[in-house]
């Protein structure tokens, strides 16, 4: 039957179209190649910033104890470096990666015009002024990476949220609905299929009560006399019609 | 000057070098310092520093107690024992005194130019003074617009007048750097301390000449050893050096050329005074640095000078030992606050 047929392959080809989607009871298999590559970014954002936060902390503590020993031999020059600040010497620039399509911003750190400070402690405390500035240096530079992972890491964190809360919404919103449209899609196939076949049997039955009916029918009438046997052609020995024998 | 200072100095300052001399007696010892080094915290280096002269100076601190609190507290003290001995004195003690303050009053004009020039409010500059250099022009230096203007209005009454017309024979004050200011300034200071001394003869010029010569030797030494590397040109740098001291002139001619420390090493060779000091120098970071070599030795002189009596020269000795001692407390206090002990015993010994 020809809509019977089609009502079949309508059904087959919702079920192969979704039958990654049910496989999605299991869980991991479907989460798309983009969650799990930002994942594995963020991890890696993670392990790095501690281990920079920990060299921080061993730097800072390096550069305080450096300012200790200039300010034992130069006396307190706070002051001085404080009111001659004009301009930065080092600058940063930020820039854009791209990171399993999340855009992350890198800082980057450049150096810009003199050292201003090149003769304060000319007469006292230079050299520990010279190293002091050293210890900073490296101490805002290290700020800065930890700047750029921290930046990243909170870009990520968002980026892996939203994609989470997405594929949650498929894996228990859309999916079950399309599921639940699906299987009740099969149950009225299923019943119309059902129905069609009960249909079918019984117009067999009333096919075949009519057809007893009516072979009783001649049989009555056949012992009746009633009815004339229509000229056999094939049983016929003598034909009226011939004139010539 | 007569010769024979024994006779009539107690007669003007007999009670002043009494006092300074109680006062040196209550200097921290290296038994106070060891007890020091040995403190966990800040309250207990407040505690130990009980014991010593200091006594309750730190009992008005509130909580918590940090490493500037106690500086503070230290130089307060200082100051108030400063200016009794000042207020007491007569000439030519005083002369002697104002001297001494002049190289505190230099860094405080330096600070006031540059705040004025910025436009910065004269009150907080005011309080990050050295308390010991103050003069009564202070407040007025806001009124200036330009450094030259600040000369002629403000400065020209201070005792530090006559420093700075050495300077600005050469050039304007408006174009000089501040540092190379600050140094010219030290340098015609000390100059003129050192000529002052010089004049007044008798002992206190046996005692204070030897410190202020190394104080000028030191100066080159250092401004050369800084020197390196930077923008500063030979010729400039020649300008900065003292000429009070034993490397004027052929020294100092030597040191302008020298381009590293083993050039400038050689120099020091040829005096007998700096050899040793030189060869006590350790390389990198394990050994002493050049500048400690020079702390020490400053230190030395200064606790000598207590040796003779009837010179002014105490007074000036016990004043840098001071420093010196709250240089000391500080940094132990430091190292005992950001916990990094290892080099906790860097201080400099004083007795």
């Amino acid at each position: 039957m020809p809509i019977a047929r089609q009502t079949s392959t309508t059904y087959e080809h919702l079920t192969s179209n979704t039958h990654a989607v049910c496989s999605s009871r299991a869980g991991v298999i479907w989460r798309p190649m983009v969650c799990w590559r930002r994942r594995a970014s963020f991890c890696d954002c993670y392990k790095t910033s501690h281990v920079t936060k920990m060299l921080m902390g061993e730097v800072m503590r390096e550069a305080a104890f450096s300012l200790a020993e200039a300010k034992f031999t130069a006396g307190d020059f706070s002051t001085t470096v404080i009111q001659n600040v004009n301009k930065a010497q080092v600058k940063i620039r930020a820039k854009k990666d791209n990171v399993a399509g999340v855009t992350l911003p890198v800082f980057e750190h450049y150096h810009e015009g003199t050292d201003s400070y090149e003769l304060t402690g000319l007469a006292r405390g230079g050299e520990q002024l010279a190293k002091l500035k050293r210890n900073y240096a490296k101490a805002v530079e290290l700020l800065v990476e930890l700047a750029s992972l921290q930046t990243s890491f909170v870009t990520l964190d968002e980026a892996i949220k939203i994609t989470n809360r997405r594929v949650n919404a498929i894996e228990h919103v859309i999916i079950p609905r399309i599921e639940r449209t699906l299987a009740y899609i099969i149950t009225e196939l299923d019943e119309r299929e059902r129905e069609e076949f009960y249909r079918l049997k019984k117009i067999q039955e009333k096919k075949k009560i009519l057809k007893e009916k009516s072979e009783k029918d001649l049989e009555q009438r056949r012992a009746a006399g009633e009815v004339m046997e229509p000229a056999n052609l094939l049983a016929e020995e003598k034909d009226e019609d011939l004139l010539f024998e | 000057m007569l010769e024979g200072a024994e006779f009539y100095f107690n007669v003007d300052h007999g009670y002043l070098e009494g006092l300074v001399r109680g006062c040196k007696a209550s200097l921290l010892t290296q038994q106070d310092y060891i007890n020091l080094v040995q403190c966990e915290t800040l309250e207990d280096v407040k505690i130990h520093l009980q014991t010593t002269d200091y006594g309750n100076f730190l009992a008005n601190q509130t909580n918590p107690l940090t490493v500037s609190k106690i500086d503070t507290e230290m130089r307060k003290k200082l100051c108030r024992e400063f200016e009794y001995f000042r207020n007491h004195s007569l000439e030519p003690l005083s002369t002697f005194f104002t001297y001494m303050t002049c190289s505190y009053m230099i860094d405080n004009v330096i600070l006031l130019m540059n705040g004025a020039l910025q436009k910065k409010s004269v009150k907080e500059i005011l309080v990050k003074c050295h308390p010991l250099g103050r003069f009564t022009e202070m407040e007025a230096v806001n009124i200036a617009e330009t450094p030259s203007d600040l000369f002629n209005a403000v400065l020209v009454e201070t005792p530090l007048a006559p420093f700075f017309q050495d300077c600005m024979s050469e050039n304007t004050l408006d174009e000089l750097n501040i540092e190379l200011l600050r140094n010219k300034l030290y340098k015609s200071y000390l100059e003129a301390f050192y000529k002052f001394c010089k004049n007044h003869g008798d002992v206190t010029a046996e005692i204070m000449c030897p410190i202020l010569e190394f104080e000028a030797d030191r100066r080159a030494f250092i401004i050369t050893l800084n020197s390196f590397g930077t923008e500063l040109s030979k010729d400039d740098r020649e300008t900065l050096y003292p000429t009070c001291g034993k490397l004027y002139p052929e020294g100092l001619r030597l040191l302008a050329q020298a381009e590293d420390f083993d050039q400038m090493r050689r120099v020091a060779d040829h005096y007998g005074v700096y050899k040793p000091l030189f060869e006590a120098v350790g390389d990198g970071s394990g050994g002493k640095t050049l500048e400690d070599v020079f702390y020490e030795r400053e230190v030395q002189m200064n606790v000598l000078a207590f040796n003779r009596q009837f010179h002014y020269g105490v007074f000036y000795a016990y004043t840098k030992l001071k420093e010196q001692e709250m240089r000391n407390i500080v940094w132990i206090a430091e190292c005992i606050s950001q916990r990094h002990r290892t080099k906790i015993n860097s201080y400099i010994p004083i007795l």
